[in-house]
Protein backbone atom coordinates (compact mmCIF):
# COMPACT_ATOMS: atom_id res chain seq x y z
CA UNK A 1 0.00 0.00 0.00
CA UNK A 2 1.45 3.32 -1.05
CA UNK A 3 0.17 6.78 -0.24
CA UNK A 4 0.97 10.15 -1.78
CA UNK A 5 0.22 13.56 -0.30
CA UNK A 6 -1.21 15.64 -3.13
CA UNK A 7 -1.80 18.88 -1.24
CA UNK A 8 -3.27 20.42 1.87
CA UNK A 9 -5.82 22.95 3.11
CA UNK A 10 -3.54 24.73 5.57
CA UNK A 11 -3.75 28.09 3.78
CA UNK A 12 -7.57 27.97 3.65
CA UNK A 13 -7.87 26.95 7.30
CA UNK A 14 -5.40 29.66 8.35
CA UNK A 15 -7.06 32.46 6.40
CA UNK A 16 -10.48 31.50 7.78
CA UNK A 17 -9.00 32.13 11.23
CA UNK A 18 -7.44 35.39 9.99
CA UNK A 19 -4.01 34.29 11.10
CA UNK A 20 -0.69 35.16 9.53
CA UNK A 21 1.85 32.48 8.65
CA UNK A 22 4.10 33.84 11.40
CA UNK A 23 1.31 33.53 14.00
CA UNK A 24 0.53 29.95 12.98
CA UNK A 25 4.23 29.11 12.99
CA UNK A 26 4.62 30.57 16.48
CA UNK A 27 1.61 28.58 17.72
CA UNK A 28 3.14 25.36 16.39
CA UNK A 29 6.77 26.11 17.26
CA UNK A 30 8.01 26.36 13.67
CA UNK A 31 9.09 29.24 11.45
CA UNK A 32 6.96 31.32 9.08
CA UNK A 33 9.04 29.88 6.23
CA UNK A 34 8.05 26.35 7.20
CA UNK A 35 4.34 27.23 7.20
CA UNK A 36 4.79 28.85 3.79
CA UNK A 37 6.61 25.78 2.45
CA UNK A 38 3.86 23.48 3.75
CA UNK A 39 1.13 25.64 2.22
CA UNK A 40 2.83 25.70 -1.17
CA UNK A 41 3.50 21.95 -1.05
CA UNK A 42 7.27 22.33 -1.12
CA UNK A 43 7.69 20.71 2.29
CA UNK A 44 5.93 17.65 3.68
CA UNK A 45 5.76 18.00 7.47
CA UNK A 46 6.61 15.26 9.94
CA UNK A 47 3.81 13.17 11.40
CA UNK A 48 4.06 15.15 14.65
CA UNK A 49 3.71 18.50 12.89
CA UNK A 50 0.90 17.18 10.67
CA UNK A 51 -1.01 16.14 13.80
CA UNK A 52 -0.16 19.47 15.39
CA UNK A 53 -1.68 21.31 12.43
CA UNK A 54 -4.77 19.11 12.44
CA UNK A 55 -5.32 19.51 16.19
CA UNK A 56 -4.77 23.25 15.95
CA UNK A 57 -7.57 23.57 13.39
CA UNK A 58 -9.76 20.97 15.17
CA UNK A 59 -9.63 18.70 12.13
CA UNK A 60 -8.32 15.24 11.37
CA UNK A 61 -5.07 14.82 9.46
CA UNK A 62 -7.06 13.54 6.46
CA UNK A 63 -9.14 16.72 6.49
CA UNK A 64 -6.04 18.90 6.41
CA UNK A 65 -3.94 16.89 3.95
CA UNK A 66 -5.12 15.55 0.60
CA UNK A 67 -3.91 11.95 0.47
CA UNK A 68 -4.25 9.53 -2.41
CA UNK A 69 -3.75 5.79 -2.22
CA UNK A 70 -1.79 4.41 -5.16
CA UNK B 1 15.08 20.66 32.16
CA UNK B 2 12.31 22.62 30.41
CA UNK B 3 12.01 22.96 26.63
CA UNK B 4 12.97 26.63 26.97
CA UNK B 5 16.19 25.75 28.83
CA UNK B 6 16.97 23.05 26.25
CA UNK B 7 16.38 25.46 23.35
CA UNK B 8 18.57 28.11 25.01
CA UNK B 9 21.38 25.59 25.49
CA UNK B 10 21.06 24.35 21.91
CA UNK B 11 21.03 27.93 20.63
CA UNK B 12 24.38 28.71 22.24
CA UNK B 13 26.04 25.41 21.28
CA UNK B 14 27.19 26.45 17.77
CA UNK B 15 28.54 29.92 18.74
CA UNK B 16 30.38 28.39 21.73
CA UNK B 17 31.81 25.64 19.48
CA UNK B 18 32.96 28.38 17.09
CA UNK B 19 34.84 30.17 19.88
CA UNK B 20 36.31 26.88 21.16
CA UNK B 21 37.53 26.00 17.64
CA UNK B 22 39.03 29.49 17.35
CA UNK B 23 40.77 29.03 20.72
CA UNK B 24 42.08 25.61 19.59
CA UNK B 25 43.49 27.22 16.41
CA UNK B 26 45.06 29.95 18.53
CA UNK B 27 46.69 27.48 20.94
CA UNK B 28 47.88 25.29 18.05
CA UNK B 29 49.38 28.26 16.22
CA UNK B 30 50.95 29.59 19.43
CA UNK B 31 52.55 26.19 20.16
CA UNK B 32 53.74 26.07 16.55
CA UNK B 33 55.42 29.42 16.91
CA UNK B 34 52.88 31.55 15.03
CA UNK B 35 50.92 33.33 17.80
CA UNK B 36 49.90 36.20 15.50
CA UNK B 37 48.11 33.98 12.97
CA UNK B 38 46.57 32.06 15.88
CA UNK B 39 45.19 35.32 17.25
CA UNK B 40 43.73 36.14 13.82
CA UNK B 41 42.05 32.70 13.70
CA UNK B 42 40.58 33.32 17.16
CA UNK B 43 39.29 36.78 16.21
CA UNK B 44 37.74 35.44 12.98
CA UNK B 45 35.92 32.66 14.85
CA UNK B 46 34.75 34.99 17.65
CA UNK B 47 33.43 37.49 15.08
CA UNK B 48 31.76 34.68 13.12
CA UNK B 49 30.11 33.30 16.29
CA UNK B 50 28.97 36.77 17.35
CA UNK B 51 27.61 37.44 13.85
CA UNK B 52 25.59 34.22 14.04
CA UNK B 53 23.94 35.36 17.28
CA UNK B 54 23.23 38.86 15.94
CA UNK B 55 21.88 37.66 12.56
CA UNK B 56 19.68 35.06 14.30
CA UNK B 57 17.56 37.94 15.67
CA UNK B 58 16.55 38.87 12.12
CA UNK B 59 16.83 35.62 10.18
CA UNK B 60 14.46 32.70 10.84
CA UNK B 61 16.84 30.39 9.01
CA UNK B 62 19.88 31.25 11.15
CA UNK B 63 17.77 31.11 14.33
CA UNK B 64 16.43 27.70 13.23
CA UNK B 65 19.94 26.45 12.54
CA UNK B 66 20.97 27.49 16.05
CA UNK B 67 17.99 26.51 18.22
CA UNK B 68 16.91 23.49 16.10
CA UNK B 69 13.25 24.04 16.95
CA UNK B 70 12.12 24.08 13.33
CA UNK B 71 12.00 20.59 11.80
CA UNK B 72 12.31 21.87 8.20
CA UNK B 73 15.41 23.95 8.93
CA UNK B 74 16.89 21.04 10.92
CA UNK B 75 16.26 18.83 7.87
CA UNK B 76 17.96 21.42 5.63
CA UNK B 77 20.89 21.50 8.08
CA UNK B 78 21.16 17.70 7.96
CA UNK B 79 21.17 17.61 4.14
CA UNK B 80 23.63 20.51 3.93
CA UNK B 81 25.93 18.72 6.39
CA UNK B 82 25.69 15.51 4.34
CA UNK B 83 26.45 17.44 1.13
CA UNK B 84 29.45 19.12 2.79
CA UNK B 85 30.66 15.71 4.01
CA UNK B 86 30.39 14.28 0.49
CA UNK B 87 32.41 17.16 -0.95
CA UNK B 88 35.10 16.73 1.73
CA UNK B 89 35.24 12.94 1.18
CA UNK B 90 35.47 13.39 -2.61
CA UNK B 91 38.27 15.92 -2.11
CA UNK B 92 40.13 13.60 0.26
CA UNK B 93 39.85 10.70 -2.21
CA UNK B 94 41.03 12.95 -5.05
CA UNK B 95 43.97 14.19 -2.96
CA UNK B 96 44.91 10.59 -2.03
CA UNK B 97 44.87 9.59 -5.72
CA UNK B 98 47.06 12.58 -6.65
CA UNK B 99 49.50 11.76 -3.84
CA UNK B 100 49.70 8.13 -5.03
CA UNK B 101 50.23 9.29 -8.62
CA UNK B 102 53.17 11.35 -7.37
CA UNK B 103 54.74 8.17 -6.04
CA UNK B 104 53.82 8.74 -2.40
CA UNK B 105 51.79 6.50 -0.10
CA UNK B 106 48.70 8.70 -0.22
CA UNK B 107 48.98 9.58 3.47
CA UNK B 108 47.41 11.30 5.29
CA UNK B 109 44.53 11.48 2.79
CA UNK B 110 44.16 7.70 2.56
CA UNK B 111 43.78 7.56 6.36
CA UNK B 112 41.23 10.39 6.31
CA UNK B 113 39.26 8.55 3.61
CA UNK B 114 39.37 5.35 5.64
CA UNK B 115 38.20 7.26 8.72
CA UNK B 116 35.30 8.76 6.76
CA UNK B 117 34.27 5.33 5.45
CA UNK B 118 34.51 3.81 8.92
CA UNK B 119 32.46 6.65 10.46
CA UNK B 120 29.79 6.19 7.79
CA UNK B 121 29.52 2.44 8.45
CA UNK B 122 29.40 3.03 12.21
CA UNK B 123 26.71 5.71 11.80
CA UNK B 124 24.59 3.39 9.61
CA UNK B 125 24.98 0.60 12.18
CA UNK B 126 24.03 2.84 15.11
CA UNK B 127 21.07 4.36 13.26
CA UNK B 128 19.89 0.89 12.25
CA UNK B 129 20.02 -0.35 15.86
CA UNK B 130 18.23 2.77 17.11
CA UNK B 131 15.52 2.19 14.52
Amino acid sequence: MEFAVLGNHVRDLRTVRRMSQAELGAALGVSRQTINSIETGRYLPSLALAFGLARFFDRTVEEVFVVEQR
Amino acid sequence: MSNRDRNTRTFWLTPICGVVVGAAFAVGSWVGGHPASGFVFLVVMVVFSGALVVVSRRSETVRGLLDRRDERISSIDLRATAASGLVVIATVIGAAVVEMARGHSGEPYSWLGALAGLCYLLAVLIQRIRG
